[in-house]
């Protein structure tokens, strides 16, 4: 049994390897999409670790990725720091809003969480406009071709190799989303992994257990957070704009809809869900573009994958495996 | 080793894509390619209506012979009003596609996020369908971009010199929404006021984002002012009427903004003539009106009936965005002309730099399409109208904003 975890660790290592030499497969703008799928994936692997293992629903992710982008956004514009200085940066700021998020919130429950987090992402966009002077109002922040963003301007010579924007992005976004999906792995393995689920599954059993309800949730809340903080942060480099309608309150939802398609509480199926979040509209947009007719064919087919596969795509993989181990298993006349 | 050979191809394979090979992005012996976004999905994809009405005289004019020889394709895609999504797709049109120019994408936002990087680009943002004073104040830092209607500033002007002339000593209410959108219409009423016997006493914003305007229309009552001006989106200015009748308000006179002015809403207002506080409404108006009933016999009116028979079929043609669509689409087409047989991006540019377009047949007539030196404002004449037993009427001759 020793080697099931060197064969995960080889598949991990293959799939990584894709990663790194999609680019050359496909044209300059599709770099740029799976860019943005590394940066989605950066968010539902922190909204997983939520919703997913501590067991706590946010329908307020969307706001926390816009305390990340602008964090990033403010630092470039303003105080001259390069884009990659403001993605830890935007982290600690997301973290610890988590955590401030977090203290109230670890008092609430099922369908009042809920509402308090949907609270956060009704308000963000507003309270973003209210503070005209900080954060540039209504008309946003513009970040395309300023110094500090990186190849927006010319392209970015590395170890020799010329990357362009679409290129640099894919790569940044893509480091990244991966070292963030093993830090998951990582914590939810442990300790701290254990603590959530124990949460999730009986409040009562853990704290019996001797775990401290709320130091649990607020951790879940700020590392969760900070993942959504680096995503807005890419965000914000990747789109070199940000205004209160980029973080309207339909990302919250489509990051709910994205672990709902990979499977909640589990790491295997999140870069499907993705997936999903940057190619479902756009190709629910070519079946067609009668008035209204792009969101009917999502919902369609948003409902058709939860009654096919009510576990996310990590159910599917979970019953696949079990099918062969199964077959495996099965002792021969 | 594969790994990084394959990252330097991939690497040089990106670069060699960038490179032009001497023609212009986007234009062929028979075709010119132009994109554009549009809110397709969420609330606000009425305005998907421009893109079909500009799609729809594109149609048109390539059956006529296109601009010389050239046929106009032109793809939009959704952006759902949301600007990261605009600049997502506004990067596939691009980057992807190759179209020669953006053309007549609506939203304020939307254009904002992409502005700096097409001009950084070099690539046209043709007649941007949004009244931000921005797109014709701007055009120095911008000049790749170019905006088309008039501004709500010059809008809100109009309304002010109408009030100072004809209701003098009158105290003003205005409801507005909470952005750049309701703040120039507001700068500009009072810009038209100034020097004049009518004050404004009282101005309430509301958000895009509540869903009633009603504490607000309370508030603008209990000021004392005898004008209301609702400076509002479709949905609110509706609201507010039904509010501002609830309480039994009655000011003397009632200002629409043209955005929330369609006949559909307005219709809609009075709840079939009962709302007594609709009819009188003065709003101005610089786009044909489909649903005039002076205007069906004209021939304009008769074109865009066609087209839009033709080439939108279904859609309901008493929609004012279509018109929209069509008038932004036929000036297009007039400047690609005058940039000449051979089309670049700085040819195209350089024609709209001084460009005078008279004769729009989806425009009121007299209204010119003109930008010279510093004016970069393409559309400043209107009329006002009001709202008379279920339609509109113009009056007076047209209003031209002055040139600042």
């Amino acid at each position: 049994m020793r080697r099931e975890p060197l064969r995960a660790l080889a598949l991990f290592a293959a799939l990584a390897a894709v990663v790194f030499v999609l680019p050359a497969f496909v044209n300059d703008f599709r770099a740029q999409q799976f860019a943005y799928v590394g940066i989605y994936l950066v968010a539902l692997t922190g909204l997983n670790i939520l919703t997913g293992y501590a067991g706590q629903i946010s329908l307020g992710h969307g706001a926390f990725m816009a305390i990340g982008g602008y964090t990033a956004s403010i630092l470039m514009i303003d105080h001259g720091v390069r884009d990659i200085a403001t993605i830890p940066l935007a982290i600690i700021v997301t973290g610890i809003a988590g955590v401030l998020f977090g203290l109230p919130a670890a008092r609430l429950s099922g369908l009042y969480l809920a509402l308090a987090t949907f609270a956060i992402a009704v308000a963000a966009p507003a309270t973003i406009k209210r503070f005209e002077g900080f954060t540039g109002g209504g008309t946003g922040v513009n970040l395309f071709g300023i110094p500090e963003l990186t190849a927006s301007d010319a392209p970015l010579q590395l170890f020799g190799f010329e990357l362009d924007f679409n290129n640099w992005i894919y790569y940044l976004s893509w480091t990244i989303a991966i070292a963030g999906y093993v830090l998951a792995w990582l914590i939810l393995r442990g300790r701290t992994g254990r603590a959530f689920r124990a949460v999730r599954d009986s409040e009562i059993a853990a704290v019996s257990s001797g775990i401290s309800l709320t130091r649990t949730k607020v951790l879940a809340f700020g590392i969760s957070a900070a993942y959504a903080g680096a995503a807005g942060a890419l965000f914000a480099v990747a789109t070199a704009f940000v205004n209160p309608d980029t973080f309207p309150v339909t990302l919250s939802i489509f990051l709910l809809v994205g672990i709902v398609v990979s499977g909640i509480g589990s790491l295997q199926g999140l870069v499907a869900g993705a997936v999903f979040i940057v190619f479902m509209p756009l190709w629910a947009q070519t079946v067609s573009k009668s008035p209204g007719a792009p969101f009917v064919v999502y919902g369609g087919v948003l409902i058709v994958l939860v009654l096919v596969l009510p576990g996310g795509v990590a159910g599917l993989i979970a019953s696949a495996r079990r099918l062969t181990r199964r077959r495996q298993d099965f002792p021969k006349p | 080793m594969a790994l990084i050979a394959a990252l330097a191809f991939s690497v040089t394979a990106a670069v060699a894509g960038t490179v032009r090979s001497g023609t212009e992005p986007g234009v062929a012996v028979d075709s010119i390619v132009l994109g554009g976004t549009a809110p397709l999905t969420g609330a606000a994809s009425r305005y998907a209506a421009v893109a079909r009405g500009a799609w729809a005289y594109f149609q048109y004019a390539n059956n006529r012979g296109g601009v010389y020889g050239r046929k106009i394709h032109y793809r939009y895609v959704d952006d759902g009003d949301n600007p990261a999504i605009t600049v997502t797709a506004t990067r596939q049109l691009i980057q992807q596609d190759k179209v020669f120019a953006i053309f007549n994408s609506p939203g304020t936002a939307t254009n904002l996020a992409v502005r700096g990087e097409l001009n950084g680009g070099k690539v046209p943002q043709l007649f941007v369908a949004s009244g931000a004073t921005t797109w014709g104040r701007d055009y120095g830092q911008y000049p790749y971009t170019s905006g088309f209607q008039p501004t709500y500033q010059a809008e809100g002007w109009v309304y002010g010199k109408y009030l100072a002339r004809t209701a003098s000593g009158s105290r003003v209410a205005v409801l507005f929404e909470n952005d750049d959108y309701g703040k120039d219409l507001l700068g500009g009423l009072k810009r038209g006021l100034e020097r004049s016997r009518v004050k404004v006493i009282a101005a309430e914003a509301y958000e895009v984002t509540s869903t009633d305007v009603a504490s607000q229309i309370a508030k603008l009552r209990a000021s004392g002012a005898d004008t209301l001006v609702l400076f509002a989106t479709p949905t609110f200015a509706i609201q507010a009427y039904q509010a501002a009748n609830r309480i039994g308000w009655k000011p003397k006179h009632v200002v629409t903004n043209a955005a929330a002015a369609a006949s559909a809403s307005m219709q809609a207002a009075s709840f079939g003539g009962r709302n007594r506080l609709v009819n009188g409404t003065i709003s101005i108006q610089f786009l044909r009106d489909p649903t005039d009933l002076r205007s069906r016999k004209d021939p304009a009116t008769g074109l865009y009936r066609r087209i839009m028979k033709q080439y939108a079929p279904g859609a309901n043609a008493d929609d004012p965005l279509y018109v929209y669509g069509m008038a932004a689409a036929w000036t297009a087409v007039e400047a690609l002309k005058k940039a000449g047989k051979d089309l670049t991006r700085a040819s195209l540019v350089a024609a709209l730099d001084t460009f005078t377009a008279m004769g729009n047949p989806f425009l009121l007539p007299g209204i010119v399409v003109k930008t010279a030196g510093k004016d970069h404002d393409p559309i400043e004449q209107m009329l006002l109208r009001r709202w008379q037993n279920g339609s509109w009427k113009a009056f007076g001759g047209l209003w031209a904003y002055p040139a600042s």
